[in-house]
């Protein structure tokens, strides 16, 4: 995803809208748009919000081009930029969320409708981690939105990678303990792939 | 097993992981790269805010700042002796403390009054001239 976005152009978009020339912050938008909606839908898991606050993200970094100091790249910059709109719009409008323990448990092993059933999963997954405790909840996000990449996730978050590593291992355990049923078939399934003829 | 990016060897992926980070990409609507850059072209076509005026805040600041001051320092000075005399007496009383007597004068708080209602008259008329000046009133 921002492998193939390329620096020397933001770099370059910066440096022209910096000079006065407003429509160069288009380029910016048009290759930055994806991600930042992409990770505000993970935020608050509302598709009109998500457009919202990844528009109150291009709005600041519009504002505060200037203070982009490049040493760092500038996806870094505007994905820390972003997370601190998207954490601060979101205490002052939270989103709608139950407590975890509340989450409603994914539907039994499925029968008929498999592929319905896998996304009925899926969903109240992704859906629990908006109902996990605030300093677990945007680890797990900033986590997955990173493609796993820890690093680049405690960088948007400004934290060291211990403490984002601790935080993620907690959230992964008060997950776990949620789904105990998906981490039972996730045990299943590997012992069936790694001893084939026996049962679990 | 799978494991995730940057060596966190210990992060085994679980089926939980696996759902999470497999999420198909969500597609910004149409309108939506229009809808930022008519924003930012509002912004920059916007004013930019009007400073604070400090240069003609300044000695509004100082005098309030004088006269709390001023008024502190009365307060201790008159309220002490009273104080004091309550110790001293020995007195357990909640009564409210007596300040010196000059301070009970009848003609006393009238003037206090008036020293009130004129630096308030003098501070808003500082105010609007001020305004007045740019361009507010």
């Amino acid at each position: 995803m921002n492998a193939a976005i390329s620096a020397a152009e933001d770099l370059a978009d910066v440096s022209r809208v910096l000079a006065g020339d407003v429509a160069a912050f288009e380029g910016i938008v048009r290759r930055w748009q994806g991600p930042l909606v992409n990770m505000a839908w993970r935020y608050s898991r509302d598709r009109g919000r998500a457009e919202e606050l990844a528009q109150e993200a291009f709005l600041r970094a519009w504002r505060g081009l200037g203070q982009w100091r490049r040493e760092s790249s500038f996806s870094t910059w505007l994905f820390a930029l972003a997370a601190n709109v998207f954490r601060s719009e979101l205490r002052r409008f939270p989103t709608v969320t139950v407590p975890l323990e509340e989450a409603p448990e994914p539907s039994g092993p499925p029968t008929q409708h498999r592929t319905l059933s896998k996304e009925l999963n899926r969903g109240a997954v992704r859906r629990a981690v908006l109902a996990l405790p605030r300093r677990y909840r945007e680890p797990v996000v900033l986590f997955y939105f990173h493609e796993m990449d820890l690093a680049a996730a405690a960088r948007t978050m400004g934290l060291p990678e211990g403490t984002m590593k601790a935080r993620l291992s907690r959230a992964r355990a008060l997950l776990r303990r949620r789904f105990p049923q998906l981490e039972a078939e996730h045990a299943e399934m590997e012992f069936g792939a790694l001893n084939p003829g026996k049962e679990a | 097993m799978n494991r995730t990016k940057n060596g966190s060897d210990e992060m085994e992926l679980s089926r939980i992981d696996g759902i999470l980070a497999s999420e198909e990409p969500l597609m910004p609507s149409s309108g939506f790269l229009e809808s930022v850059m008519e924003r930012v072209r509002e912004e920059a076509a916007a004013p930019p805010p009007i400073p604070f005026p400090w240069k003609r805040a300044i000695p509004a600041v100082l005098l309030t700042a004088g006269i709390f001051g001023w008024a502190a320092f009365e307060l201790v000075r008159l309220g002490l002796p009273a104080a004091g005399s309550l110790a001293a007496a020995g007195s357990a009383s909640l009564a409210m403390p007596h300040f010196s007597a000059a301070a009970m004068q009848p003609l006393e708080p009238a003037g206090w009054v008036a020293l009130a209602l004129g630096t308030s008259l003098l501070s808003w008329l500082l105010a609007r001239r001020l305004a007045g000046r740019s361009g507010l009133l």
